[in-house]
């Protein structure tokens, strides 16, 4: 169905518009300024995340234009939420929305747990996989609070648009790098 | 009644799982009487819960047993017009071959909608046109038509089979993600499956984050230091040409001509004059 749409039949329409979005905000990102008040390292880190950002937004919403899926939504809806909350309190909201990116809450997570158990004695056949399951709701966007059966499916698009992303990504830093050691040579040339 | 009619028409429709009335019930199809009727239709409106559904109880048979496969939903309701005799036929002969829970849920499904429409010759036709000889043979194997995986010990109500059909989903999507996951076919167990994939998208994740920073590196170097790259905005049309073609040289000609190779123009143009400014 959809699923198939992207991948073997016309794998470069994903590609292409995912590619397309992204160059876009790349060039955004690299004409704004850096403010001037950081340390190299946390601008780094800053436009990193950006780009990061940049990219997840692109693809969810190259994907978004062909199919509604409920991981692009989540991203889309994550990156606006952060972006309200960025506003709203600048200084320090930005490191603090990253954190609980990086590690997840670990109270609620106990909590989950405990859902599940209760879970458990209904399908006791699937009670090695629930863990594994919940894994994977906290790595697929939008997965929280989702069956089985459609993280499932959700996981499998998510996949192939996450190997899509990865290989242009690839690709264009192949394609910068390539650039710029080739006009290094030839300035050294020169 | 014919078989064909009621499993093809009437249930796929209403049943996303696409199980179709001979898929539910294992059984041959035979006419037989109105007690088993009543029985037979308890049984559905038990297994069907809630889907929405209509029927008009004045169409004649075949079309009524199509409907009532449309609106499984509805015979919950109809199952209220069951006399007392009907009732006590459906706990008995399920005791018989289903179990105890399923005849106590027809019986309460059955007192509790007490107050519905009486709707007999619907439910007499209808149920005809379904298959009736449950309780004298209870385990007999099923006949062709019938897809079901039921086999002898396996349970027959609509739950299980509402299960089984889930599993069968999930293992379908398993199969998907594994050929997705690279030497994710050799791997056996659901659990272990699992943990290869969510391996291999954290990995392909942290990659993102990794060529993400790799992408800010190169290209605050571009913007920021023009001097490196020593070359003119004159040449610079011919030389992206050169750097597309050799890194699209192993990618498909169709994805390079859409659009991509203009944005890349674009991309070193605007990088240029960047650069220039």
């Amino acid at each position: 169905m959809k699923l198939i749409q992207i991948s073997p039949s016309n794998p470069s329409s994903l590609k292409s518009r995912f590619r397309r979005r992204f160059l876009r905000s790349l060039m955004k990102i690299k004409t704004v300024l850096p403010t001037s008040s950081s340390s190299p390292r946390r601008i780094f880190l800053q436009r990193s995340r950006r780009i990061k950002t940049a990219a997840d937004k692109s693809l969810a919403l190259a994907v978004g234009s062909s199919s509604k899926r409920a991981w692009s939504r989540a991203i889309l809806w994550k990156i606006q939420y952060k972006a309200k909350a960025i506003r709203r309190h600048r200084p320090y909201s930005f490191r603090r929305i990253c954190g609980s990116n990086n590690r997840p809450n670990i109270g609620n997570k106990r909590f989950n747990d405990k859902k599940k158990r209760k879970k458990k004695k209904r399908h006791d056949d699937e009670e090695e996989e629930i863990g594994e399951a919940d894994q994977l709701r906290e790595l697929v966007p939008g997965g929280e609070g989702m069956d089985l059966c459609s993280l499932l499916d959700e996981t499998a698009h998510y996949l192939k648009c996450l190997i899509a992303q990865v290989q242009v990504m690839r690709s264009i830093d192949q394609f910068y790098s390539q650039s710029q050691s080739q006009s290094q040579s030839q300035s050294h040339l020169n | 009644m014919d078989p064909p009619l009621v499993n093809e028409s009437s249930f796929s429709a209403a049943n996303p799982s696409s199980y179709s009335l001979a898929e539910i019930w294992p059984y041959p199809i035979n006419g037989s009487g109105a007690a088993e009727v009543g029985l037979r239709m308890g049984n559905m409106g038990h297994g069907f819960g809630e889907s929405s559904g209509h029927r008009d109880g004045s169409a004649e048979e075949s079309t009524v047993t199509e409907q009532s496969g449309g609106g499984c939903g509805r015979k919950r309701r109809d199952l209220s017009s069951e006399d007392e005799s009907s009732k006590i036929v459906s706990t008995t002969s399920s005791a018989n071959d289903l179990n105890d829970s399923n005849g106590k849920r027809i019986k309460i499904s059955g007192s509790k909608n007490e107050n519905g429409g009486s709707k007999t010759e619907v439910e007499a036709s209808s149920a005809a046109g379904s298959k009736p000889a449950e309780s004298s043979k209870p385990s007999e194997p099923p006949k062709d038509y019938i897809h079901v995986r039921a086999r002898r010990g396996q349970a027959t109500d609509s739950h299980s089979l509402a299960e089984r059909a889930r599993r069968e989903k999930i293992s379908e999507r398993m199969k998907i993600l594994q050929d997705l996951v690279p030497g994710c076919n050799k791997v056996i167990g659901k659990a272990l499956v699992l943990d290869e994939i969510i391996n291999y998208i954290q990995s392909l994740q942290r990659q993102v984050e990794f060529l993400s920073m790799k992408l800010e590196a190169v290209n605050s170097r571009m913007s920021l230091t023009p001097t490196i790259e020593g070359f003119h905005p004159k040449d610079v049309g011919a030389q992206s040409f050169d750097a597309t073609g050799m890194m699209f040289g192993a990618q498909t000609a169709r994805e390079f001509a859409q659009g991509s190779q203009t944005e890349w123009l674009h991309m070193q143009v605007g990088g240029s004059f960047e650069r220039a400014t």
